[in-house]
């Protein structure tokens, strides 16, 4: 029965899809996706053929290994793009000028520095460097004052919308063995308002994500995860998994897959989306600069017609955020990494941190028809009211989290100095993550938190190694 | 590497590394209220065994100590017995020796700058133009000593930033009210400048050498030649000319300042960056040598200086855009690669990153001194200024020329990874090689 599964896969991976779903599949083809996927062998080549042996501080930057020699020019100007520290309109650099009026940061890789992963400040108080915070009004509609994301920095003779600040109250708990252990409880508050209050908003606290490998997670079918979707949990697993349905910039039906909530179908239209929501730059998609009608400094403040961030600009940041390299694991052994994996597998984490995906057709030679180990089914899952933000977002509710992926995870220390893990940084290491962990993860969490110590600490170590 | 290259400011790193100095001891000269700044830059003598793990309970949790070797992977230590001591040594004294002299060069500006705001005229406006200019290549030389946890890491964000915010600054065409210099409400103090609305960590602060360029120059409205700014800005009591002059001073101390310290870090007889250095396991200090070569020349001056420009339409898509001076960028950062491989340095002459590779591949050496001699010669030839080869057509001779170039720095940068290979170090250029 094995060696039939296995030529399946072969035979997807040679590109003869064996498999036509339509959206929301016949159960048995969903199971059949599913188990497909889970009885693919896993191996420290996480990105597949965009695997590249990396360790340090520059892991996440470089390009995929299997990306043909043209690529590179590309590659280059798109990373240059992400790198920019865009001007005040006008500059000398016409290309790069068009920052503000408000913004987070006047670069991409200020918050994803080293194509990875920012943190919470470090003292309560400090800027938020590397993390923003979310908003909307009562009614999931962003704040007529403020839109939906609050700019705590603007240019001059520009008003900065105000800044937030997070603060922590230790949460005591004990592991099955006695052993205690605490959380950070996170508490947004905001000061330095410029339009008003906020009370009755919908905030939501979100560090920058690494950017790595996410190429591979585009160019996953929405077949494959409307078959892995199981919003009514027919499977009676406990576990739901829906895909945040959207419309994307043409109008068109699609599955959102990036972002915290899942709420961006694409990469084009996620780097659109934070060009302008975190540097303030216009693009073809939001031509439109961020300011609403109550913040007259900010219409009033110097603008270009055209887009800031050119379209050709932005395709070449796209490729270049689509041919990223995914760092290879680092376990001992494999053995060591065989059995790491077997432990996070009989704790329930990879119901929803699925550890294969594969891609079928893709924009680019390099991404296509390639199995990979994102641990991720990029679907949303309810999460529990330990990590709510209560903030809605198309279809996910105010409970719902996308799976995040968990590779690269392991290199954080090393490539920005911190493990600051879940959308807000909130957890101190994967521990605490898992700790974290409710809704539909209870369980697996439980799992974990009642296990030997030796095995919480296989499985973190295995966690460290991807 | 983005790699930054990403900006290779080492923010994050440094600032949990808790072991910030005080800076009021380092700046005192400049400013003294500068001590309130939360955002210090780094400390200088970064040694990464000294960071500390970011949270984290007990059992191991935290980040621990994130250390980069730079030996190659699975390599057999002993297959490498060549002896490098003499060699790591001199570019010690050759890295101190290239940041003392562009020290130099930096306090030799200062004083063209106030004899400029001593006494404003066309002459002084040319004299501090031609001693930014001047002094410029005393600094490029030392960009090969970037792209490792150097101590420049924590400096070069405000030391060599670029693009500038120039409407952050001063006025520009199209807003004559622009920047914080006429903003009567902005107080201009280096903590200001640091500490701005748009600054919450280094990485953002508009000083460094380009700014004192803008301001000596003004923005490159032309076609043909350089910024053109009257010398009647720099007139006290008018307008709001004092606080430009304010501002210029202020970046003008900051840069000399800045460089003091890297110097410092580097200097012998005393505990800093160079002590550690020279303590590194001898492949992991060859390491941080090589990768300085490749990265600049395969990375930084190939990709982010030469290629993105060439790429990107814009004409003043380059780093000296205010004097046009790019071309010259160029030239010292070539040169700088050259003073490591032969060991000829400013003021300083030992034994060179060649003459370890000749100990195990005299080929190879001799290939690289070939290489080399290619790419300066290239580098020479471009069209100079090089805003006008940006402004070339697709298929001239100046661009073929400039594609010359880039290919050129490409194969000396794999020469460098070579010569790792060779002596069992990783060398990880960020364009993929």
């Amino acid at each position: 029965m094995l060696r039939a599964l296995f030529v399946v896969v072969a035979a997807i991976l040679a590109g003869a899809s064996a498999l036509v779903l339509t959206s929301g599949g016949a159960l048995t083809g969903a199971a059949d996706v599913r188990a497909e996927l889970m009885v693919t062998p896993v191996t420290p080549d996480l990105g597949g053929g965009t695997t590249r042996v990396v360790e340090g501080s520059q892991a996440f930057t470089f390009v995929a290994p299997n990306s043909p020699a043209e690529r590179q020019r590309v590659f280059s100007f798109g990373n240059r793009v992400f790198n920019t520290k865009w001007a005040e309109y006008p500059a000398s650099v016409q290309s790069f000028d068009g920052l503000g009026p408000t913004f987070n940061r006047n670069s991409c890789s200020g918050c994803h520095t080293f194509d990875g992963r920012g943190r919470p400040p470090e003292n309560v108080g400090d800027p938020m460097d590397t993390m923003l915070v979310r908003l909307s009004g009562a009614d999931g509609k962003p704040d007529p004052r403020y839109g939906d994301q609050l700019n705590d920095h603007a240019n001059l003779h520009v008003t900065p919308e105000g800044r937030a600040i997070i603060d922590y109250t230790e949460v005591h708990g004990t592991y099955g063995d006695g052993t205690p252990y605490t959380l950070a409880e996170p508490h947004l508050r905001f000061a330095d308002l410029a339009y008003g209050s906020l009370d009755g908003d919908l905030f939501s606290a979100r560090v920058a994500p690494q950017v790595i490998g996410l190429g591979l997670l585009e160019a996953v079918p929405q077949a494959t995860l409307e078959a892995l979707a199981d919003p009514d949990d027919r499977d009676g697993d406990g576990i739901s998994g829906r895909v945040n349905h959207l419309t994307d910039h043409d109008g068109n039906p699609a599955a959102g897959r990036f972002g915290w909530k899942a709420n961006e179908p694409s990469l084009r239209e996620q780097a659109a989306g934070a060009a302008l929501g975190d540097i303030g730059l216009t693009t073809s998609l939001d031509p439109r600069a961020n300011c609403p009608p109550v913040q007259t400094t900010c219409s009033d403040a110097p603008a270009q017609a055209d887009p800031e961030l050119s379209d050709s600009f932005l395709d070449r940041m796209v490729t270049y955020l689509q041919t990223l390299a995914v760092p290879r694991a680092r376990p001992v052994d494999d053995a060591t990494f065989q059995q790491g994996l077997r432990t996070f597998t009989a704790m329930g984490c990879a119901a929803c941190h699925m550890p294969t995906m594969q891609t079928a057709a893709a924009p680019l030679p390099e991404l296509a028809n390639q199995t990979f180990h994102p641990f991720t089914d990029l679907l949303l899952h309810d999460m529990g009211e330990g990590l709510a933000d209560h903030r809605p977002d198309h279809e996910a509710t105010g409970t719902e989290w996308r799976t995040p992926p968990l590779w690269g995870l392991g290199l954080v220390p090393v490539t920005n100095g911190h493990d600051r893990l879940l959308h807000d940084g909130r957890a101190r290491g994967f521990a605490e993550a898992i700790l974290w962990h409710g809704g539909e993860a209870a369980k697996a969490r439980e799992a974990f938190r009642t296990a030997p110590a030796a095995d919480r600490d296989a499985l973190v170590a295995f966690l460290k190694s991807l | 590497m983005t790699t930054r290259r990403k900006t290779w400011i080492g923010v994050g790193l440094f600032a949990i590394a808790g072991t910030a100095l005080p800076v009021a001891a380092t700046l005192a000269s400049s400013s003294p209220d500068v001590a309130t700044a939360r955002h210090s830059a780094g400390p200088l003598a970064l040694d990464p065994t000294l960071m500390l793990a970011a949270g984290g309970e007990e059992g191991g949790e935290g980040g621990g100590a994130p250390v980069e070797s730079y030996l190659l992977p699975n390599s057999d230590p002993a297959q490498y017995t060549y002896d490098a001591t003499s060699e790591i040594a001199a570019y010690a004294a050759g890295v101190h020796a290239s940041y003392a002299a562009a020290s130099d060069g930096a306090k030799t500006l200062a004083t063209a700058i106030a004899a400029l705001l001593d006494k404003p005229t066309v002459e002084t406006l040319a004299a501090a133009r031609k001693a930014w200019t001047a002094a410029r290549p005393s600094y490029l030389v030392t960009e090969v000593y970037r792209f490792y946890d150097g101590p420049i890491e924590a400096r070069e964000g405000e030391i060599n930033s670029w693009p500038m915010n120039e409407a952050f600054i001063d006025y520009v065409v199209g807003n004559p009210d622009a920047g914080i210099i006429n903003d009567p409400k902005s107080e201009i103090s280096l903590v200001k400048l640091i500490l701005n609305n748009q600054a919450s960590d280094e990485s953002d602060v508009t000083l460094g050498w380009h700014a004192i360029e803008f301001l000596l120059w003004g923005q490159d409205l032309s076609a043909t030649g350089p910024g053109d700014r009257p010398v009647s800005d720099f007139i006290p009591g008018q307008g709001n000319n004092d606080r430009r002059r304010t501002y210029l001073k202020v970046v003008t101390d900051r840069l000399v300042a800045d460089i003091a310290q890297v110097t410092e870090a580097w200097a012998p007889d005393a505990t800093n960056y160079a002590t550690t250095f020279l303590a590194l396991p001898p492949r992991e200090a060859i390491g941080r040598i090589l990768n300085g070569l490749a990265i600049l020349s395969g990375s930084e001056l190939m990709s982010e200086r030469m290629a993105v420009g060439l790429d990107s339409g814009d004409q003043e898509d380059e780093h000296s855009c205010f004097s046009d001076t790019t071309h010259q960028d160029f030239v010292y950062d070539v040169k700088g690669v050259e003073n490591v491989w032969t060991g000829k340095y400013p003021g300083y002459t030992g034994p060179g990153v060649r003459d370890l590779v000749a100990k195990v591949d005299a080929g190879l050496a001799t290939e690289i001194d070939g290489l080399l001699a290619d790419t300066t010669a290239k580098i020479a030839k471009l069209g100079d200024p090089w805003d006008q080869v940006l402004a070339a057509a697709p298929d001239t001779q100046a661009r073929k020329d400039a594609e010359a170039a880039v290919a050129s720095l490409g194969v000396l940068a794999d020469s460098f990874k070579r010569a790792g290979e060779k002596l069992g170090v990783l060398v990880q250029i960020p364009t993929g090689g």
